[in-house]
């Protein structure tokens, strides 16, 4: 081997192996297999359509176009034509077709075995034992509701009706308290808030983002705000915590959890130093009782409020100052969790909104009519309201009232959804025979005998009448634009059929026939609607009341103790982390951030004037104990935007059952808090809590 | 140094309206949808969470009661001069396509890495696995973007399907592909912002409403003077939000543009 | 047979003596166990994806880059030595030069194994070549790292062809003998290549305009780390082979390599680290004072807590001053312990830079209302980086007992 010999032999083989197909076929070839791992999965291709359809798991009831991909939704996107939402969505209704085929959704009929594991039944078997189970019942039969604006509460209220039973309940919600407080002061029908077309709102509730028709309230304000021009209304924001509505207000009200009636007594006090008086009132009728109002607001100086709510004086005056300013001001009162709210921030509310004369005025406070009932036998929609579900359920837990034999849950979370003493667990182990419809195998699924998998508003024939918060009246037909997924059916023609089987007369013949009915009844246009998914609106014609304050109930509710200097808990509600029946969405998942849960810690936020009493500092474990003897493991974040001594912490975690997004992930809000009664209206109140702190 | 600024014709931009976010994630949640990003649980790494759009809370960094907030929604930039493309050692980002949007092409991406260390926004982000759709979440992907494979980076791409859709549609229906009219092209985190914080469309052409709306004085770019000339422009009445939105010393004027280097 | 001598004496290099079969084999079962479990760390890195090392979308860039810079610049010794024994012809090098040319392989070997577990698509590397982005100072780092990495091997594998068994084959002594007679080709080529891809690795840094802590101003199209990375690689190389060296000496007990030698290594290093030195103070200083403010930035905005502290800044700059100083004052050159700890020192600011430079350079949150995050690596990637080093310490130890590697040992150890 010489120098030439190698140099050849070199030059020679690289040259062949070069010239072969073998390096570039294997090279090519390499780029197709890591392109491809037939694990990915890969996208179907299929006509493609965008149908209109509504939300029934985004309590606004928001409206949107489901886009489909050969008969599969893939995407629900807002809907620019729909007259309540102008194409607002909100993050849990956007990730809705995502959340059609989530791990969470229950496929089949589930009932439970003896060892309390649940075997996947046919839908003959469980509709045989629904009807052997509810006609054994006889008359000791209840049933809870967590979708208020559906016809089928007719359908179920009037079975109940039929065999004897008027322990017919919704989930507690903003429209509960904010009726009675509205009842209370004259009001007639129902409450509503002309949110458009006002031009100053101060609300002491969280408007943008869980309050009310959110994606209405969302379009209203967009409206409001147009992109490089001057905006035509002003928010106040009252309330905690620095939340998703504050970032949109132009001013934030710090105030002590729970302390939203003394708030709204200071502003009524200023409004009336400054003039606003009985001259003022609209509609040709002053409330007999002004004086003895005025009497109890003139006790609520600034420097009062200011001390017991916390909130800056220079801002009261400026909230006060801008509300006068404004030609169509409105005060809108809730809760920051979205139940368990009381009456006396409504009351006081609605008095700020009659000493600026905005009963029945363009974008001030509007009186709905009262849902319509088309169902033979079907409990009124007020009545129903009247009643709030956690008396009926802590009655059944301590004994006072008998268990049902047969207790159905509709829609609804309850067992995750109310405070640990509301007494729901236990009617549920009481109870003879349980009974859950829902369309995500939540808490409530896991205490239940039989779960029945519901559709989807984009699946079946619902509809979403008026939800509470909006100013008109509003009537959407949510229609079946998709197959149901798995053996999912609709809640509706369920409880219709049951009906039939247990001859107990509707005046209804399916799903169809009844929303027939209610356009009828409303007068809107039935076919263009079903076929067309077109959404009804109306102003309300609904005669004024004539309104008075009621200064028993405030005074009464003003003589709870106030929270002191003890850390308080500050619950804030993100539309992203779903509701209490969905969960967390899969899709949604991601948005919730790092100062709302780190691993699998809930994460509670506070100043650094609240960390630093509390001997803490920013990523510090921290154990909290609330009254009712509940416990949390939380991680500590600083953020200026809440209140000294409130601590907050993000609802809507803690989740025991759903899927692996969102099980075991964080602390639910509800737990920590425990159920007291409002002096004055008597209604169950929960929502905060007093908190102990210690370094974990 | 060896990126320089290329110009095009059409250079689509969006004009985010800080003062009208509050935060509620809406356009994450579609931006994942229409894009086919995996989802994750809650509480996961948020440092390993893909987030072609993710939302930061601001602060103007005030103690209590002074203190307030805002949202910042932070898709990718698309800069005028992008500083990932030029660092790309496979051509897998380019910006070279009329609309100057930078491109992200998943099966040529190595995976090294260096486009995230380059980009100043992290709006970069990198499949440390495989993609998981548990159970039947697949069948709700959409047939417009292909899913990534473990080891490539991603990141928005504008929605750029909707652009050729848009397109297609122009040319079916006879009319101009290259003069769409203002809201023919949006992408999927402009539709869905409940708010109307975003506005998407060409930022060259004067029927565009973002043609007007990025010359207000309340615009600002984030990071503008690092020089890296971003297609997304912020707008906020408060000046500390502008001022967030870059990095000054304590004696410049909030907007102050960048002196010469040198 | 002589039963005084292992039994794989016949393999070893001529004269000179190496410890028992039995205790090298454990010696090596030692290194395999280390080399195991780093193994089983890079099997799950390529079977289940990055996932499982502790980076993440902040820190794309880790210890592994880390490591390879290091490796890399410390590796420099190779084509360095090469250049001045091969092409300046400085004869006494040619007792060092085989072992800086080992070092090297390995260096830039393992930093290859590393960098194949590194990029998401390993099977996609080539792409590099195929659709190549000449802007890219990564592709240009592509094309010389695996260009030099080829000089290597062909710069090692005449020393094992020097192995006293093989060498008796005809075919192999020739192929040898021509090996030898390219060498100076092989470090002509090892000199471009390095040269570039050292300051192309700088270079990767310096042009992140969108990183102030990195950005850096330059010539041409080449940013000041360009030329500090290649000076400080020309300076630290020469000086790790000498630690190598004598660390392989404090192991097997012999002497490998004289004194004069290393001595005259560490004169080049030190040379180089004052050109080094006075460059790169400039430069920081420059920058701190002159590019950041231009920025709107400061100093001081630039560190953070402990882990991202000044301490690391100040530490990195002491650790060049000070050997630097001592190095050219010759009473204290010359006590050897000194002499070791200062050509150390240097290394360790070397990796300090290079570590600085990729975690903190992108740890420092640009958007204002971001924020600082750590970065720890986990088990997976010290485990993988365990695998390249004892890898290179088995390779490095099979080296010693079987091939030619210094000349000058039978010499030293009569």
């Amino acid at each position: 081997m010489d120098r030439r010999g190698f140099l050849k032999f070199a030059a020679g083989g690289t040259a062949g192996l070069v010239a072969s197909p073998i390096i570039w076929n294997t090279l090519y070839d390499a780029v197709y297999w890591t392109q491809n791992w037939g694990w990915i999965p890969r996208l179907k291709k299929g006509a493609g359509e965008y149908l209109p359809a509504v939300s029934k798991i985004c309590p606004s009831g928001t409206g949107f176009l489901v886009r489909t991909v050969a008969g599969t939704p893939v995407r629900t996107i807002g809907d620019r034509n729909n007259p309540v939402t102008h194409g607002s969505i909100t993050s849990l209704a956007a990730s809705e077709a995502e959340l059609r085929v989530s791990p969470s959704r229950i496929k089949k009929p589930l009932l439970r075995s003896a060892d309390g594991a649940y075997n996947a039944i046919a839908w003959a078997e469980a509709e045989k034992l629904l009807k052997a189970k509810a006609a054994a019942a006889g008359k000791s039969v209840a049933a809870i509701s967590g979708d208020p604006t559906s016809c089928t509460n007719e359908v179920l209220s009037a079975i109940l009706r039929a065999k004897g039973s008027k322990d017919f309940y919704f989930m507690p919600d903003e429209e509960q308290p904010a009726l009675a407080a509205w009842t209370s002061m004259g009001g007639r029908g129902r409450l509503g808030y002309d949110i458009e077309n006002s031009d100053c709102i101060l609300a002491a509730a969280p408007v943008l983002e869980s309050w009310g028709v959110v994606a209405g309230n969302r379009a209203a304000f967009n409206r409001h705000h147009p992109v490089g021009a001057p905006s035509t209304q002003k928010l106040i924001y009252a309330g905690p915590v620095q939340n998703n509505t504050a970032a949109g207000a132009d001013l934030w009200l710090p105030i002590k959890p729970g302390t939203e009636t003394i708030l709204m007594l200071g502003i009524a006090h200023l409004l009336i130093k400054a003039g606003r008086n009985a001259a003022d009132f609209e509609h040709g009728y002053t409330p007999a009782n002004f004086k003895e109002f005025a009497d109890l607001a003139a006790e609520y100086t600034p420097e009062k409020v200011c001390a017991a709510t916390g909130v800056p004086a220079q801002r009261l005056e400026a909230a006060a100052a801008m509300l006068l300013d404004a030609k169509a001001p409105l005060a809108i009162a809730g809760s920051e969790l979205g139940s368990g709210g009381g009456a006396a921030p409504v009351m006081a509310a609605l008095s700020i909104n009659m000493l600026l004369g905005r009963i029945g005025s363009k974008g001030g406070v509007v009186c709905l009519p009262d849902h319509a009932n088309v169902v033979k036998g079907a409990m009124k929609y007020s009545e129903i309201m009247a009643r709030p579900l956690v008396s009926y359920t802590q009655d059944v837990a301590s004994g006072k009232k008998p268990a049902p034999a047969f207790l159905f849950i509709h829609a609804a979370n309850p067992v995750y959804a109310l405070p640990s003493d509301s007494g729901m667990k236990q009617t549920m182990q009481k109870a003879g025979f349980t009974v859950a419809v829902a369309s995500f195998f939540s808490e409530t699924c896991a205490e239940a005998d039989l779960v029945l998998p519901a559709t989807l508003g984009m699946e079946a024939f619902d509809d979403v009448q008026t939800p509470y918060g909006s100013g008109r009246i509003t009537y959407a037909f949510a229609r079946p634009v998709v197959k149901p997924f798995g053996e999912a059916r609709p809640a509706g023609e369920l409880y219709i059929a049951l009906a039939q089987e247990l001859d107990v007369q509707l005046g209804v013949k399916d799903m169809p026939d009844l929303l027939y009915q209610h356009a009828f009844a409303l007068g809107t246009p039935f076919r263009q609607m079903m076929e067309k998914g077109t959404v009804f609106t109306a102003d309300s014609a609904a005669p004024l009341p004539k309104m008075k304050f009621n200064v028993r109930s405030l005074k009464a509710a003003l003589s709870a103790a106030l929270p002191g200097d003890a850390p308080v808990l500050a619950p804030v509600v993100v539309l992203g982390l779903g509701t209490a029946a969905t969960s967390v969405p899969p899709f949604a998942a991601k948005t919730v951030t790092d100062y709302q849960i780190c691993g699998k810690y809930s994460v509670a936020q506070m100043n650094g004037a609240t960390a630093a009493s509390l001997g803490v500092r920013d990523g510090d474990g921290l154990r909290l104990t609330a009254e009712n003897g509940a416990t949390a493991e939380v991680i500590v974040s600083i953020f200026e935007g809440v209140m000294p001594s409130s601590i907050s912490l993000v609802a809507g975690l803690g989740h025991t059952a759903f899927d692996e997004f969102s099980r075991g992930k964080g602390t639910s809000v509800v737990s920590l808090t425990g159920i007291t009664r409002e002096p004055g209206t008597n209604l169950p109140v929960w929502g905060t809590a007093g908190l102990k702190a210690a370094r974990a | 140094m060896s990126a320089e600024t290329k110009e095009f014709k059409i250079k689509w931009g969006m004009v985010i309206d800080i003062d009208k976010c509050t935060g509620c994630g809406a356009c994450m949640v579609a931006c994942q949808a229409e894009n086919n990003v995996a989802p994750a649980a809650v509480g996961g790494n948020k440092l390993r969470s893909l987030n072609w759009l993710t939302v930061f809370r601001l602060s103007n960094r005030k103690p209590f009661p002074d203190h307030e907030v805002a949202y910042l929604p932070r898709p990718c930039m698309q800069c005028g001069k992008p500083s990932c493309v030029a660092v790309c050692p496979v051509i897998a980002t380019d910006k070279r396509e009329e609309g100057g949007i930078v491109s992200q092409i998943p099966p040529r991406c190595i995976g090294c890495r260096y486009c995230m260390a380059s980009c100043p926004y992290h709006a970069r982000y990198f499949n440390w696995y495989d993609p998981k759709w548990p159970g039947d979440l697949s069948q709700a992907l959409t047939p417009d973007v292909s899913t990534r494979m473990r080891g490539v980076v991603e990141k928005c791409s504008f929605c750029h399907h909707r652009f050729m859709k848009a397109q297609e549609l122009a040319v079916s229906q006879g009319r101009d592909p290259y003069d769409l009219p203002d809201g023919a092209y949006i992408t999927a985190c402009t539709e869905a912002c409940p708010n109307g914080a975003i506005t998407f469309g060409d930022v060259n052409n004067p029927k565009h409403k973002v043609h007007e709306l990025i010359k207000s004085p309340y615009a600002f770019r984030l990071l503008e003077r690092l020089g890296t000339d971003p297609q997304v422009y912020y707008m906020s009445k408060r000046e500390w939000v502008r001022r967030e939105g870059d990095n000054y010393l304590e004696n410049e004027k909030t907007g102050e543009p960048l002196k010469k280097l040198g | 047979m002589d039963y005084s001598k292992p039994i794989d004496a016949e393999l070893f290099p001529e004269g000179c003596e190496r410890c028992s079969l039995t205790k090298f084999t454990g010696w090596m079962a030692f290194l395999g166990v280390f080399f195991l479990w780093g193994l089983y760390a890079a099997v799950r890195i390529l079977a289940f994806g990055l996932g499982e090392t502790g980076m993440d979308d902040y820190f794309g860039f880790g210890l592994w880059i880390t490591l390879d810079l290091a490796v890399i610049a410390l590796g420099a010794g190779a084509f360095f030595t090469g250049a001045l024994r091969y092409i300046l012809n400085i004869d006494e090098l040619k007792n060092i030069v085989n072992l800086a040319a080992v070092v090297g392989f390995l260096c830039y070997t393992g930093a290859m194994m590393i960098l194949v577990l590194d990029i998401g698509q390993p099977i996609r590397c080539w792409f590099g070549y195929w659709y190549p982005n000449v802007h890219s100072m990564l592709t240009e780092v592509i094309f010389c790292i695996t260009c030099y990495c080829i000089v290597l091997i062909l710069e090692f594998v005449p020393l094992v062809l020097e192995n006293r068994q093989l060498m008796k084959n005809r075919f192999i002594h020739a192929l040898a003998h021509n090996f030898h007679v390219y060498m100076p080709v092989f470090a002509g080529i090892g000199a471009f290549l390095s040269t570039f891809h050292q300051g192309s690795l700088g270079g990767m840094y310096g042009v992140l305009f969108g990183r102030p802590y990195l950005f850096r101003e330059g010539f041409f199209i080449w940013p000041w780390t360009f030329f500090l990375f290649t000076l400080s690689a020309v300076a630290c190389g020469p000086m790790f082979t000498v630690l190598v060296c004598t660390l392989m000496e404090k192991i097997t007990g012999r002497k490998l390599v004289s004194w004069e030698v290393k001595e005259l290594m560490g004169k080049v290093g030190r040379t180089m680290l004052l050109v080094y030195t006075v460059f790169k103070c400039l430069d920081s200083f420059t920058w701190a004072c002159g590019l950041l403010p231009v920025e709107g930035l400061t100093f001081d905005q630039m560190f953070h807590g402990w882990i991202y502290g000044k301490w690391m800044f100040w530490l990195e700059h002491a650790l060049l001053v000070i050997p630097l100083i001592v190095l050219f004052i010759k009473p204290m050159r010359q006590c050897r312990p000194v002499f070791y700890l200062m050509l150390f020192l240097v290394c360790t600011s070397i990796t300090i830079n290079r570590y600085v430079l990729t975690v903190q350079g992108i740890a420092f949150p640009v958007m204002p209302f971001d924020r600082w995050y750590e970065y720890a690596p986990n088990w997976a990637e010290w485990a993988s980086s365990i695998l390249v080093i004892s890898y290179a310490a088995m390779v490095l130890s099979l080296a010693y007992r079987y091939l030619p590697m210094f000349p000058q040992e039978r010499e030293l150890n009569k």
